[in-house]
């Protein structure tokens, strides 16, 4: 092997002393080129398509690479000297340069050119070093363009002036052109590549101003890393992630502290504190959080970054604030109440910028100076609450006045008040639902370019000339229960993709048992580990559903079809067979395997109800495969009923044996929004109803889950993928306590069996809306459930605490979740194991890996659920804007609602109003510092006077006017309006009205009377006309809208993964911020992926 | 600013090699014309100079004689412009007195000694320029030697370190991967039964990529002594050839 290499040597002079190095060169290295026939074709490949490769030289590659990741630049050559120089430079452009020639999307390569033994150049004696990676990058590009026989040009960009005259008309083939020209050149119908590429310019030179002058230090230095790093070890510093209490961005920042050990355990933190304090604390405190209050002692740490913090003196630690803030407004109430003293530091240092692209707006022109032509410097005021202003200059800031851009902070210098940022390009005009949506998805970080040429040629075609067809070789290896079962799916209503479906068939043996069957969509038979699809999936790791649309996580063929478990149609799947003791459905034997099936029914859970309940059916609409002579039709639909009986006794039976291990029932408050006809206008949003079907269905499919958890964990010890619900932390639970005590009942957390029991009990109170929000507290109080590999958590952390079960996967929806083709893939190889093949078994993620897996897909599942709420918060404010001040204060007004209390803050009350299944809260003192007082009419209004705050009440007492008294679970009328924020998104702001409930309203959502919300509707259809005539007609709106809700549902099961997961809500994060100030409510329409926990 | 990264996500090291491959290989045999045997080796830039004498009878104390078989003498030393910074002592310190026990340790399991009663075998290594892997040079060296000298032995001993980053073996760790701190194990090998003569590890490596690790470590061994064999048969093909 080494012999068949040519090397050379060569010397380097490093500063100091004098440093021989070794470099070897070789024939072989793959230039990954679609073009080239000798060499060996590893990973990416350039296509044999393109007009030219672009050779960015060194500087290009350090300072303007965020224009070359435009995804319609293609044919990008990175040279090694390039990636080496970017290296050297910054660290946090490396890892951007990496990911862009990791991904799987982009269209660029990494050319070794200094391991190549022709493209290599030996440094000149008397050369600069950024000369000689001149001269190294063209000379790679001339071998390049040699090597691919001249067939295809090159293009090497630069800056520089010089290199263009030195280098630009060596080689026939090979052109030097400055950058600016290339893009205005080559790609004229790429106008936002330029102005980028200006703009980042402007970002450059600004920074290069800055540097020159000198000006007043803003913020103390950063430490450099070896200190933190020697300081963390010793002790004096904690490492920890910044985050910012969203209601008080500008003033509290706390610094979540990094896991120290795996075994973090309060003799470990009480450790801890006497090493840093010299005394100990008691075990309840925790060590876990350090605030950090005001700007200067942030010191330019932005949300998210991972930083150093020292401690300051006990005597200087502070609480927390614990009122009600808002949103937005920077001009706080003059005293405020505080928390317990808490550890409190200062940030010495940062170790790690999480800087994100961020969504702004520039400030209105009177705010910003005028500089004529110039460029200008402005303060882009960012979207998120938390992050701080982001100082850009643009030349365009007329253009894009009142439109949300994209910006990218470049650097924050202690000289600075603001950090120094560019713009990157724009979204649109703010206020449009598509900007509005575009603004979203970059905020959580998301990206859904549209599937690519590569991905979608991996993919079966199914058209109607050429159909798919099960494959009779494929087939032969699998189970054929084709028509053996009786399958059938439920799901809601006009989905498309059926992950799932259900089979039970009666054995009249002697042992008399019953088969039960879920079968699942077999997804991973249609995407080869490692493939363009399989790292697309990975990438985005969950579908992602919005409020009017969704985004796929695989392309359509599969989701919508090939994968789809549609009537009628054979399909592959994936099939989990239990045998059932037919008396007491105790499992006696479990099949897993891969099997060929054509479900007979596929039905929404309405009908599947209506059948159980013997209600009327329409069969031409509900059920089509039903239809036929009237006598068969009979006969049909009672072996249909009695299969749906059966099933929903076992999943009864079985609910009642978790349950009894303590499985909690929690609820949340999924809201559906509903469309109108005009796009863009919603219609109504309602609260989900739970039918009994649902629940039975996901009996089914926790059963399903767990069984091949079990199994999994048998086998492949160690590297199983698992999903585990760590216990809540107990002090969470404190609103959910005094709620339930204020009403006379104990809340044990003890234990989740007893949490349960607890909460079982409350259902006796005489409004049932008690035991539903303190439902809703407890599940605020749960932690986030997590995929894990088995084998980084201790075996007794893997148990699922709201589902009382000691292990638990997701196995049952491959086509929106990656962890589920993950599983699947575990699964066939353990299968495989058992027969002696052991082939599968060699692709499987284990180890860090599958960690490294996990943590992204935790991450992804996160920002899935805050963009999903973002899009229903969205359409919500769209249906409480103020279209029409006449219907103000008329009391049929949708915006009028009945709210209930469940929680008493300092300076306000947290509500409830159950017909929107919405959460807000209610200020009893404005900013003058009035309270609210209550007038003769039974209205209130604000006056001058004082709160008094208890722990179950809260008393209003003004200097005129009458006091009043609000206790928890009170019902008191409100009015919810949408208050428009010109730089972030629209919030909810309810307002107190009257005392009283409002009479025709309080249902329970589970029985939410219907007549309100056709009010609700005819209210909003007559005011859409209304705009109509007015020729304001509703211009904006997705393009999903008209099409009805058809074109973007999606199966989910609803209830199941309801009960698996908890979603916690913006109240409480982390325990760090004072209970919600927004208006929080979570919303959840076809899917119930919201259940997730934050 | 930032580390360096000492496997590239295209499989490439710092100097160019990919993570299974050698340095190059460079090694002339009866370089001291007064010495019994000696060797000058070269694994890339690391030089090692191994003098071997003997076997001869016991120097000094007649009581360190062993009755039934040879006594190894190894001393290790290391050149003062052998590094970067001039050293300012080149042998008798801690690390060179390890390195000499580790060396003896090797050698007595290769070299026939019971063939030698009483006498004693000298082993004299040093490193004239150090680039990562000088225990596996002077191993390699002092074999050539003691091959010089005819000196029986069992197999020729090999030696080679392995260095673990990203989840990679990477074979004959250099100076700059070395001084990155990972872990780094130094097997001596003697290839055709596959015995180990020596292994040493430095800081920890999970034990799930221990075998992967020795694998590796094997087959670089095994990939040194062809190339080490070719060496000596061409050396006593010149020598023959000149008579």
């Amino acid at each position: 092997m080494l012999e068949q290499r040519q090397r050379e040597m060569r010397v380097r002079n490093v500063l100091g002393g004098r440093v021989v190095r070794e470099h070897y060169l070789r024939e072989a290295v793959p230039c990954h080129s679609a073009l080239c026939t000798r060499c060996t074709r590893a990973g990416k490949v350039l296509g044999a398509d393109l007009t030219h490769f672009l050779t960015p030289d060194c500087t290009v590659a350090l300072h303007y690479l965020e224009v070359l990741e435009l995804p319609q630049l293609n044919g990008l050559l990175f040279t090694h000297t390039a990636y080496q120089h970017v290296q050297h430079k910054s660290r946090r452009l490396y890892q951007r340069l990496r990911r862009l020639l990791n991904s799987p999307r982009s269209d660029c390569v990494l050319f070794a050119n200094e391991f190549q033994l022709g493209a290599y150049v030996d440094r000149r004696p008397s050369e600069t070093h950024a000369a000689w990676q001149t001269r190294s990058v063209y000379h790679a590009a001339v071998w390049y363009h040699k090597h691919l026989s001249k067939r295809i040009p090159v293009v090497m960009v630069t800056v520089d002036p010089a290199v263009v005259e030195k280098y630009g008309s060596a080689t026939e083939g090979v052109y030097v052109v400055p950058f600016q020209v290339y893009l205005e050149s080559f790609w004229p119908d790429v106008p936002e590549a330029s102005e980028f590429l200006g703009s980042l310019h402007q970002a450059l030179i600004t920074k290069e101003v800055e540097s020159c002058r000198g000006r007043k230090r803003e913020f103390a230095e950063h430490l450099p890393v070896d200190v933190l790093e020697a300081g963390i070890r010793a002790g004096r510093y904690i490492k920890g992630t910044v985050s910012m209490n969203k209601h008080k961005a500008h003033v509290e920042a706390f610094v979540q502290q990094h896991r120290l050990l795996s075994k973090d355990t309060g003799a470990w933190k009480e450790f801890l504190g006497w090493l840093n304090h010299g005394v100990w604390f008691s075990s309840d405190a925790t060590l876990d959080d350090v605030l950090v209050l005001g700007m200067k002692n942030r010191n330019r740490a932005i949300h998210g970054d991972a930083v150093a913090v020292e401690l300051l003196a006990r005597t200087e630690w502070q609480g927390r604030s614990l009122t009600l803030g808002d949103v937005g407004r920077y001009d706080c109430p003059q005293e405020e109440s505080h928390g317990e003293p808490m550890p409190t530091g200062r940030v010495v240092g940062i170790l790690q910028r999480n800087w994100r692209d961020y969504v702004a707006i520039l400030p209105p022109p009177e705010e910003g100076p005028t500089q004529g032509r110039q460029a200008q410097r402005l303060l882009a005021v960012p979207w998120d609450f938390r992050i701080p202003k982001i100082r850009i200059a643009t030349t365009q800031a007329a253009m894009l006045q009142d439109v949300r851009i994209v910006v990218r902070i470049d650097s924050w210098d202690s000289t600075s008040q603001y950090p120094n940022g560019h713009f990157v390009r724009a979204l649109g005009k703010a206020g449009d639902i598509e900007t509005e949506v575009a603004a979203i998805l970059i905020e959580r970080g998301i990206s859904v370019l549209p599937f690519s040429e590569a991905q979608l040629r991996e993919m079966p075609t199914d058209s109607p000339t050429s159909p798919w067809a099960v494959d009779p070789k494929e087939v032969a290896q699998r189970r054929d229960l084709r028509l053996s079962h009786l399958i059938f799916s439920i799901d809601p209503q006009g989905c498309e993709d059926v992950d799932d479906a259900l089979s039970i068939v009666q054995c009249d043996g002697l042992d008399s048992t019953i088969e039960m069957g879920v079968h699942i969509a077999d997804v991973t038979k249609f995407v080869p580990p490692g493939g363009p699809t399989d790292l697309e999936a990975r990438s985005r790791a969950t579908t992602y559903y919005f409020a009017d649309r969704r985004f796929d996580m695989l392309p359509s063929v599969l989701s919508s079809n090939l994968c789809s478990l549609r009537s009628g149609e054979d399909r592959y799947a994936f099939s989990v067979l239990w045998r059932l003791d037919k008396e007491t459905y105790e499992v006696k034997d479990v099949w897993f395997g891969r099997t060929v099936i054509r479900s007979t029914y596929k039905l929404s859970y309405e009908t599947a109800q209506a059948v159980l309940d013997g209600g009327h059916i329409e069969f031409a609409t509900e059920i089509p495969e039903l239809c036929g002579t009237e006598d068969e039709q009979q006969v049909r639909l009672g072996e249909l009923r009695d299969v749906l009986n059966i099933l929903t006794d076992v999943a009864r039976a079985w609910l009642c044996r978790r349950t009894a291990n303590g499985g909690l029932q929690l609820e949340g408050s999924e809201v559906r929004v509903e469309f109108g006809g005009v796009p863009g206008t919603v219609s109504g949003i309602t609260p989900k109803k739970a039918l009994e079907v649902h629940e039975t269905v996901a009996e089914c499919m926790i059963g399903a889950n767990t069984w091949v958890a079990q199994r999994l964990f048998k086998s492949l010890l160690g590297c199983t993928l698992l999903r585990r619900h760590p216990p809540p932390r107990p002090e969470l639970f404190g609103p959910l306590c005094n709620a339930g005590e204020s009403q006379g009942f104990h809340i044990d957390i003890s234990s989740n069996k007893a949490l349960s029991d607890s909460l079982e009990k409350t259902k006796d109170h005489r409004e049932p809306l008690v035991s539903h929000i303190l439902r809703i507290l407890a599940t605020h109080a749960m932690s986030n459930a997590l995929y894990c590999s088995s084998a980084s958590v201790p075996q007794h952390e893997l148990t699922h605490y709201g589902l009382a079960l000691p292990m638990y996967t997701h196995f049952t929806s491959p086509i929106r979740r990656y962890s589920d083709i993950l599983v699947h893939r575990q699964l066939l190889a353990v299968l495989a194991a058992e027969n002696g093949d052991f082939e599968d078994s060699e692709v499987m993620p284990s180890g860090t890996y599958l960690e490294e897996i996990c943590q992204h897909l935790n991450e992804r599942t996160r920002a899935a659920q805050k963009a999903q709420k973002d899009s229903v918060d969205l359409f919500q404010c769209l249906f409480f804007r103020d279209v029409n001040p006449r219907m103000e204060e008329s009391s049929t007004d949708h915006r009028v609602a009945d709210a209930l209390v469940f929680a008493i803050r300092a300076n306000g009350v947290l509500v409830y109003m159950p017909r929107f299944a919405l959460r807000g809260a209610i200020f009893l003192k404005d900013k003058e510092g009035r309270v609210a007082s209550l007038m003769a009419d039974g209205t209130c209004d604000f006056r001058h006077g004082c709160l008094i705050h208890k722990k179950h009440e809260i008393v209003s007492q003004p200097s005129d006017g009458l006091p009043f008294v609000l206790r928890l679970f009170d019902h008191v009328t409100v009015h919810i309006s949408a208050e428009q924020h010109r730089a972030h998104a629209d919030t909810l702001h309810v307002h107190l009205l009257r005392l009283e409930g409002l009479n025709q309203q309080g249902a329970h959502p589970q029985d939410t009377p219907s007549r309100p919300r056709d009010h609700m509707v005819r209210e909003v259809q007559r005011r859409a006309m209304v705009d109509v005539e007015q020729g304001r007609s509703s211009t904006v709106g997705p393009p999903a809208c008209p099409l009805g809700r058809e074109s973007y549902r999606q199966s989910t099961g609803g209830l199941y993964e309801f009960l698996e997961e908890f979603e916690e809500i913006a109240l409480m994060e982390i325990g760090k911020k004072p209970l919600a100030c927004v208006i929080v409510k979570e919303a959840d329409q076809p899917t119930s992926q919201s259940m997730e926990s934050e | 600013m930032a580390g360096m990264e000492l496997l590239s996500d295209q499989g490439y090291r710092v100097d160019g090699r990919r993570a299974s491959e050698l340095r190059r290989v460079q090694c002339r045999l009866g370089v001291l014309g007064h010495a019994d045997g000696s060797a000058l080796f070269q694994l890339g830039n690391t030089r090692a100079l191994a003098v071997v004498s003997g076997p001869h009878e016991i120097r000094g104390s007649k009581s360190k004689a062993l009755h039934d078989r040879a006594v190894v003498n190894c001393q290790y030393s290391m050149a003062t412009f052998s590094t970067t910074e001039r050293k300012r002592r080149p042998h008798g310190d801690r690390k060179s007195i390890e390195m000499s026990l580790h060396l003896r340790q090797t050698f007595e399991t290769a070299i026939l000694t019971q063939l030698f009663p009483r006498s004693q075998i000298d082993i004299f290594v040093q490193i004239l320029q150090s680039d990562g892997g000088n225990y596996c040079a002077c191993v390699n060296a002092a074999t050539m030697a003691l091959v010089d000298a005819g000196i029986p032995l069992q197999d020729y001993v090999c030696a080679c370190s392995v260095g673990f980053v990203d989840e990679t073996p990477l074979v004959d760790v250099c100076y700059a991967e070395e001084a990155a701190g990972g872990p780094v194990m130094a097997v001596a090998l003697l290839p055709r039964s596959e015995q180990v003569a020596f292994l040493s590890l430095d800081s920890r490596l999970h034990e799930d990529h221990l075998s992967g690790v020795m694998k590796a470590a094997t087959v670089a061994c095994r990939d040194l002594h062809a190339v080490l064999s070719r060496i000596v048969k061409e050396t006593l093909q010149e020598a023959t050839a000149g008579e």
